[in-house]
């Protein structure tokens, strides 16, 4: 063990006081008070216009039809691009989750474009739906990103699918991970199933109030396969053994400034893809459902939330209630989806929420409980369309 | 409560307001105390029993300390055990305190709980002690105590487990039936037997409190509350650095001027620290963790660059650590010693510990080595004096073989060097560029058996990187130039470059460069390497 060396004095700093024989630090990256202002200065400046300057440079191209790709449904700071580029003023946005977004079908098989057809109008509907969305992360959604929804006629799809049980409603008090999770209340609200710890809370908070780390959260979704860049440089290709494609990549060369589009065509999607087929063409039968009461339900408190927001914020809504798969609820199950359904009706009937809700389509025009197939999605545009609560909304 | 996540943020911007609030009262010291035990009472509450235990007992132990004589003295046994004679009262009635205690801790293991048995024999045992240490005024019984006390602690909840395995290893090699009990029996209440976070660091520090004391280095410390903040400073208590009483007590006799500077210096060192830890350090971790993890399956190549990134991911873990916490203790006002100096750029393995982890150096420096006799009786007893010194500083790292073989490596490294620098053609005519290049892949080299899971590993790492195969090592990039950038900009920072390092553009242009790479770049969380010590 030796003395200090003279090299661990040599850095002291200039400014010590007589109280501190403490060297400052090894790498003397020390600002005045001068200098921290000007570094915040420059980073907000650098924060307040990068997004703003990206939107400039970055091509975004909406086909009619468009919705956001599958691999990009975590961007938020896109989907806010998307709905800011609606410039039609009578443009009607359909908000709902992926029974909206069409988890089966493809861009010219889902609600939008089969409702865009019916009333004979394109590109009217705009189809607002994100994959994995649920209507505690809807209203997140829309309360962090969905400012351009602002004096809009909107649809608001309701699936009933997340009060069918403890779990799907995520008032179940066992631990799970769900998408999203980003967009529902971290703190209040208590969602008991959700066990992040309190910085990735806190964490999320701060994502979601910085457009500036929204944007970063875009760069990382659109780029870099959802990976931050040093994770994104390290990612295997998962075969055995491992190999890692993207180590001598310039991460730089990945940033196209071009948003990417979906697969087309899309594998997994529309009626060319094996996923594409009836619910019960697997041998699925019918089955209990265990239906929160809607009074303890997280996810309808959080819907009801959102549509007295958006009723606030001067929207003209039309709420779309199911159509759940009715052919596979169990018989007996039958009178608490019923009355889970009635509910909600009730409801927004009390609250003069203008609503349709649609008879149960053909079983065969399901692929699951609550995703219609493409032909599905065609009844059901051609029978909101004659609903006259639909007619009367749409004016 | 890691110091780059949103709780401690939250944390800091409540305790830094009241803090300053409270400078003209006499609260702020308890503020300060109470913040800490906080602070570290977030990871386990039950932790805090330890700290507090360790803080009363030192403190106690050094008012008893003060009330002994400097010099031996003839004392009476016979009378003091019969009539209770004292001549200080306070030693009287530590006397009974002790004996009562004792007792009462005797009582309990013949008839309490199965669960406490082993924690009362400690206890009584420590009781023990302190009755004779009232009775014969003995400053060495007390210091004793503290220092097994301590030790003991740190025995107990870090090493118990490897000892017990080893020991009951050699039992069954020597056809022995006795078997030594796992360590989480002997927990009372049948608490968890964890590592508490941080004990390394607050018994040295305790402890170091009390041997200089002893020595009469430092004036005993009156006040309790300032005693408890020294001992759980919230910026340094998990991982340093290491304080010594003489330099940090002082600090908290009255509340700091508060200056503008020391904001803007807190701010600067948090950065860097930031930035070493999110940036590098947890970003390395990941090409480390994946070659360390299966070295079997990997190339020479591969694990000698994976021993480079840990080289670095230690340094900017532990010094980004220690630059985040001397960042916050400055906002205080508070200055805490430097514990990194650029030990890469070490000229040789005396110098690399003058530059790495400088307050624990400096400690077994003042504490193991020079006590053993340093180098005050020829080179044979240097040299032992050194290996032993850094075969504990091994040890104290952690409970695995491959602790001791690192301290042993950079013992033996350190003695090499001296042995080196007697000669004038190796002190004048060698290259810096060569003595800081040899001493770097001698440090990496003893990192193999630092970050190894086992022995076993370790030499399995060893041997492929002379024997495998040259296979790509598919490192990052990134990777690669992001430690250049650090290794360059402290290669130039100790060369005659500093003057335009230190010049306020760069430094502002470094600033949000480190800012928006942060925000651009960071790789997630992960706790600090040196926590588990």
């Amino acid at each position: 063990m030796n003395e200090p060396s003279k090299d661990a004095t040599a850095t002291r700093s200039e400014s010590q006081t007589a109280w501190d024989p403490v060297p400052f630090g090894a790498t003397e990256v020390r600002l005045s008070a001068r200098q921290w202002l000007l570094v915040w200065a420059i980073l907000v400046g650098v924060a307040a216009l990068t997004p703003w300057f990206w939107k400039k440079i970055e091509r975004f191209d909406i086909p009619p039809d468009y919705r956001l790709p599958y691999t990009l449904s975590n961007d938020y700071w896109l989907y806010q691009r998307r709905l800011e580029r609606i410039t039609n003023p009578s443009a009607i946005v359909v908000l709902g989750d992926s029974m909206v977004w069409g988890e089966y079908v493809l861009p010219d098989g889902t609600l939008s474009h089969f409702l865009d057809r019916e009333t004979g109008q394109p590109s009217r509907f705009i189809n607002g739906g994100v994959n994995g969305l649920f209507p505690l992360a809807l209203d997140g959604l829309d309360d962090y990103f969905g400012r351009p929804l602002r004096h809009r006629q909107i649809i608001l799809h309701c699936n009933l699918l997340w009060m069918s049980s403890p779990k799907a409603d995520l008032s179940a008090p066992k631990e799970q991970t769900f998408n999203h999770s980003r967009l529902v209340p971290q703190f209040f609200p208590k969602i008991p199933c959700y066990r992040a710890d309190a910085n990735e809370r806190l964490t999320a908070v701060v994502e979601r109030e910085v457009p500036f780390l929204a944007w970063v959260n875009h760069l990382q979704c659109a780029y870099f396969d959802q990976h931050s860049i040093p994770a994104w440089t390290l990612a295997d290709d998962g075969r055995d053994p491992p190999h890692y494609p993207n180590s001598y990549r310039c991460p730089f060369a990945q940033i196209t400034l071009r948003v990417p589009s979906a697969p087309d065509p899309d594998p997994q999607r529309g009626p060319q893809s094996p996923r594409h087929k009836p619910w019960f063409a697997d041998g699925n039968q019918p089955t209990d459902f265990d239906w929160v009461p809607l009074d303890s339900s997280l996810q309808w408190h959080a819907f009801q939330h959102l549509v007295s927001r958006l009723q606030r914020r001067g929207d003209d809504v039309l709420v779309v209630l199911g159509p759940f798969n009715e052919h596979m609820i169990a018989q007996e199950n039958l009178p608490a989806y019923r009355k889970t359904r009635d509910g909600m009706a009730a409801w927004l009937d009390q609250n003069h929420v203008a609503h349709v809700v649609p008879e149960t389509l053909p079983s065969a025009l399901y692929a699951d409980a609550s995703h219609p197939l493409t032909q599905g999605y065609e009844l059901l545009a051609q029978r909101l369309c004659q609903s006259p609560e639909f007619q009367a909304w749409l004016k | 409560m890691l110091f780059y996540t949103w709780p401690f943020l939250i944390f800091l911007l409540i305790v830094l307001p009241v803090f300053f609030a409270l400078q003209r009262t006499r609260w702020w010291l308890a503020w300060l105390a109470i913040a800490s035990y906080f602070f570290y009472g977030w990871w386990n509450p039950y932790y805090l029993l330890l700290v507090a235990y360790s803080t009363v007992l030192d403190f106690c132990l050094v008012v008893l300390m003060d009330h002994c004589p400097r010099q031996r003295q003839r004392v009476d046994v016979l009378a003091r055990l019969t009539r209770l004679r004292f001549d200080e009262p306070v030693l009287r009635n530590a006397f009974l305190v002790a004996t009562l205690a004792t007792l009462g801790s005797l009582t309990l293991t013949l008839a309490g709980p199965h669960t406490v048995r082993p924690a009362m024999v400690a206890l009584g045992f420590i009781c023990l002690l302190m009755a004779l240490g009232a009775l014969f005024r003995s400053r060495r019984t007390w210091l004793f105590i503290s220092v097994a006390n301590n030790l003991a602690l740190l025995l107990f909840f870090k090493y118990a487990r490897f000892v017990s395995e080893n020991l009951n290893a050699l039992l069954s090699w020597v056809h022995l039936s006795l078997k030594l009990p796992d360590p989480s029996t002997l927990m009372p209440f049948g608490l968890n037997y964890v590592l508490p976070v941080g004990i390394s660091f607050f018994t040295f520090q305790s402890l170091s409190y009390t041997i200089d004391f002893y020595r009469g280095n430092v004036d005993r410390e009156r006040n309790f509350l300032r005693f408890a903040t020294f001992v759980c400073f919230f910026p340094q208590l998990m991982a340093g650095p290491i304080q010594r009483a003489k330099h940090l007590l002082p600090q908290l006799r009255q509340f700091p001027p508060f200056q503008l500077g020391n904001i803007t210096d807190g701010l600067s060192l948090f950065l860097v620290g930031l930035f070493k830890k999110l940036a590098v350090a947890n970003y390395l971790a990941f090409y480390v963790e994946r070659v360390y993890d299966n070295p079997a399956a990997c190339g020479a190549p591969a694990l000698m660059l994976a021993t480079f990134a840990f080289a670095w991911q230690i340094y900017c873990d532990f010094s980004g650590y220690t630059d985040m916490a001397r960042g916050v203790a400055r906002l205080m006002g508070f200055h805490l010693i430097l514990n990194f100096n650029h030990p890469y750029l070490a000229t040789g393995l005396g110098d690399f510990w003058t530059r790495w982890h400088i307050s624990l150096s400096t400690w077994f420096r003042d504490y193991v080595y020079i006590p053993l006799g340093g180098n005050r009786r020829g080179p044979f007893n240097t040299y032992r004096n050194l290996l032993i010194t850094f075969l504990i500083s091994g040890f104290w790292h952690g409970a695995a073989w491959t602790f001791v073989i690192w301290g042993a490596l950079h013992g033996a490294g350190v003695m090499l060097t001296r042995v080196l620098e007697r000669s004038a053609i190796y002190r004048e005519r060698v290259p810096r560029l060569f003595k800081q290049s040899w001493v770097f892949l001698y440090v990496c080299f003893a990192w193999i058996f630092f970050r190894a899971e086992s022995l076993g590993d370790a030499r399995l790492i060893v041997r492929r990187i002379f024997t495998a195969a040259w296979r790509d090592p598919q490192i990052p990039l990134l990777m690669l130039a992001l430690v250049a950038g650090v290794w360059l900009y402290q290669f130039l920072y100790e060369s005659r470059v500093r003057g335009f390092l230190r010049h306020g553009f760069v430094r502002v242009g470094l600033a949000v460069v480190i800012v928006l790479y942060l925000c651009l770049c960071s790789s997630g969380g992960g706790v600090f390497i040196y926590f588990q010590f």
